[in-house]
């Protein structure tokens, strides 16, 4: 009997929004757009516009002491969007600013209810509302709120949904008038140091759930994409359910002799490892390697690069990759990036490629790619990302650059090491005035795995391990001490003026 | 093309062999569907502007209409335009009729691209006669 009202969605054409909407937008709401000049505003409501309206569901564009409409449309036809055989079939605009300094408040409503009349469309957008309002306070006594009050029942009246696009920046300012809305769209640009990021919250959306938070955005020649923040399946009882299956016994091969044996059969499926180490110890060679035993194992992988130009000699492996389409590469260097963009973009391509395998190299690098504004969150979104990659059950390796230091042991600047299920730290020690490459497995979550510490070297076949370092102790502080047992045979070197404690018989003879 | 479409629209509403009063008229009431199409879409300023920035510039070739351009209160512009198109050899007056309606659209192209001036602009011109349709038509 009792028959709820089903609330159609409208698919926005805008990529991103519709996600971030939890769905779609209402039909026959009454949404607000708001933005500081520049933010967005106009190019969203045009793109929302372009991909809604139809023969069936026509659009009107009142342009009331917006941009100047020549200017406009100018501007707005450089969007791929921008489609001109809509113009006066489906999309009509109304030019009211003429009227607006003329008449007063209460004909200019009568006027836009006599064109909605008139022309029953199904879509209405009114740029910019807010100068309409700052006209209605000069010529009659009702207030804003009521104007907008007044507005919205006339327009939904009209079985048309509307948008109201305005100046306003997202706080402090008449929120009553907010209040009137059903949804409520806040675009902004944050600009920090010498990069400038946009953003854009869905503060309101009646009777659904949005996807809360603040969510970047990029202005393209396709206009708007949204970069919805990844969601952490669990958060809620019912994501869950569409969670993989628990994770298998399966496990990967690193494609480095002796590294699968020391992980205790190889990297389990699914899981998270980083790899640590300082500069030039390998870390990009070990995560090509991992790529390229994918893919001779018929997984393909995907790689986000931060690092080295694609062109250099050591990452050749990834390039052939790439050009062979085995592994899907996302490389960038733009240091405005948000790190929702680069998940999404990532996402996409695991997806696209059908990966199993995930390389991102480096943390440090995409620390520095990622705009300012975002550096303070970007252990949280680093969170979310890992979050997500595992509900893709994708295995993932990071690589993070590691500070050299002799009196500590770090395993990552960010504190990232416990997002990670395995670890492997490379360190530089010094042996008989000699770097010397040494690795380690540091952890790798519910699994038996190598507690040794191993030489290896960086050859043109890629990295070779030899045999645990069994001679000496104190190999991650990067001061080695032979190991007491040996010492006595040991020969006494010169080591004092290299900086480390010179315990007696601490260096090598012969290796 | 724009070129014939303007002057084929000036001739078939001016009738055959017309005087400067018709060419006059012609070029008024194509004026006004000109301002009735886009007034909606650019507003009624812009479209002044537009008008105003062409009779400045058709004045470089017949410098009468300048006069059709400065202020006369009372008058409004269109008819400033068709008191002095009334005073010309029907000829000339048919020729800087078009000459401003081309420049219009040139100057409103130059600003929202060719595509959406002719979208815009299409109802105000006369569809081809059914046996004249013109053949570089792009």
């Amino acid at each position: 009997m009792n028959r709820k009202v089903d609330i159609r969605r409208l698919a926005t054409g805008v990529p991103g929004l519709d996600e971030i909407l939890g769905g779609g937008l209402p039909e026959l709401s009454f949404n607000l757009i708001v933005g500081a000049p520049g933010s967005g505003k106009t190019t969203l409501a045009h793109q929302m516009m372009f991909a809604l309206a139809s023969a069936e569901r026509p659009a009107l564009y009142f342009n009331v002491l917006g941009e100047p409409p020549l200017k406009m449309l100018r501007y707005q036809q450089q969007f791929s969007f921008f489609d001109v055989a809509k113009i006066n079939t489906v999309i009509r605009f109304v030019h009211l600013s003429d009227q607006v300094s003329a008449s007063h408040f209460d004909q200019l409503l009568e006027r836009i209810t006599q064109e909605v009349e008139a022309s029953s469309p199904g879509l209405v957008f009114v740029d910019s509302f807010r100068s309409l309002m700052l006209e209605a306070q000069r010529t009659s006594a009702t207030s804003q709120q009521q104007f907008i009050q007044q507005l919205g029942i006339q327009l939904a009246g009209a079985q048309a949904t509307t948008f109201l696009i305005g100046e306003y920046s997202s706080e402090g300012e008449s929120s009553p008038v907010f209040a009137v809305a059903d949804g409520l769209l806040v675009l902004e640009q944050s600009v920090r140091r010498n990069s400038m990021v946009r953003k854009l919250q869905v503060k309101k959306m009646r009777g659904q759930a949005t996807s809360p938070g603040v969510h970047s955005f990029r202005i393209t020649g396709d206009g708007i994409s949204v970069f919805p923040s990844p969601v952490i399946a669990g958060d809620t009882g019912a994501a869950r359910a569409g969670e993989p299956a628990p994770r298998s016994r399966e496990r990967l091969a690193m494609g480095v002799a002796r590294l699968d044996e020391m992980l205790g059969g190889g990297l389990p499926a699914g899981f998270s490892l980083l790899v640590a180490g300082p500069s030039g110890s390998g870390k990009t060679i070990l995560a090509t390697a991992f790529l390229a035993e994918g893919v001779r194992l018929g997984e393909p992988g995907v790689i986000v690069a931060f690092e080295q130009t694609p062109s250099r000699s050591r990452t050749h492996t990834i390039d052939d990759m790439v050009r062979a389409g085995c592994i899907g590469l996302i490389n960038t260097r733009s240091l405005d990036l948000s790190i929702d963009e680069v998940v999404a973009q990532l996402l996409e391509l695991i997806h696209h490629m059908k990966a199993k395998r995930v390389v991102i190299d480096s943390l440090s690098g995409f620390e520095l790619a990622v705009a300012p504004t975002f550096r303070e969150d970007f252990r949280e979104s680093l969170f979310r990302m890992v979050a997500a990659l595992s509900g893709l059950g994708v295995t993932v390796l990071m690589t993070s650059e590691l500070e050299d230091r002799y009196t500590d042991l770090r395993f990552s600047p960010y504190g990232s090491a416990f997002l990670t299920d395995a670890i492997i730290v490379q360190r530089y020690i010094e042996i008989d005035s000699c770097l010397q490459r040494v690795l380690a497995v540091v952890k790798v979550r519910g699994s038996d795995h190598s507690k040794e510490i191993r030489r290896y070297e960086i050859t043109e076949a890629g990295i070779v391990i030899g045999d645990p370092v069994l001679t000496y102790e104190g190999l991650l502080g990067g001061s080695p001490t032979q190991a007491a047992a040996l010492a006595t045979s040991a020969v006494n070197g010169d080591a004092t003026h290299q900086g480390f404690d010179p315990a007696p018989g601490s260096a090598d003879d012969g290796r | 093309m724009q070129r014939e479409v303007i002057a084929r629209t000036l001739a078939q509403r001016a009738g055959q062999a017309p005087d400067a009063r018709a060419v006059a008229e012609a070029s008024v009431s194509t004026w006004t569907q000109v301002s009735e199409q886009l007034a909606p879409v650019i507003g009624e300023r812009g479209v002044e502007a537009l008008f105003q920035r062409s009779l400045h510039l058709g004045s470089a070739t017949y410098p009468w209409l300048a006069v059709a351009a400065t202020e006369e209160p009372g008058v409004a512009r269109l008819d400033r335009l068709r008191l002095r198109l009334v005073e010309r050899d029907p000829g000339s007056a048919a020729e800087a009729s078009a000459l401003l309606l081309l420049t219009f659209s040139a100057l409103l192209a130059a600003m929202i691209g060719d595509a959406l001036t002719d979208k815009l602009l299409e109802p105000v011109w006369a569809t081809p006669a059914l046996d004249t349709k013109p053949e570089n038509e792009s």
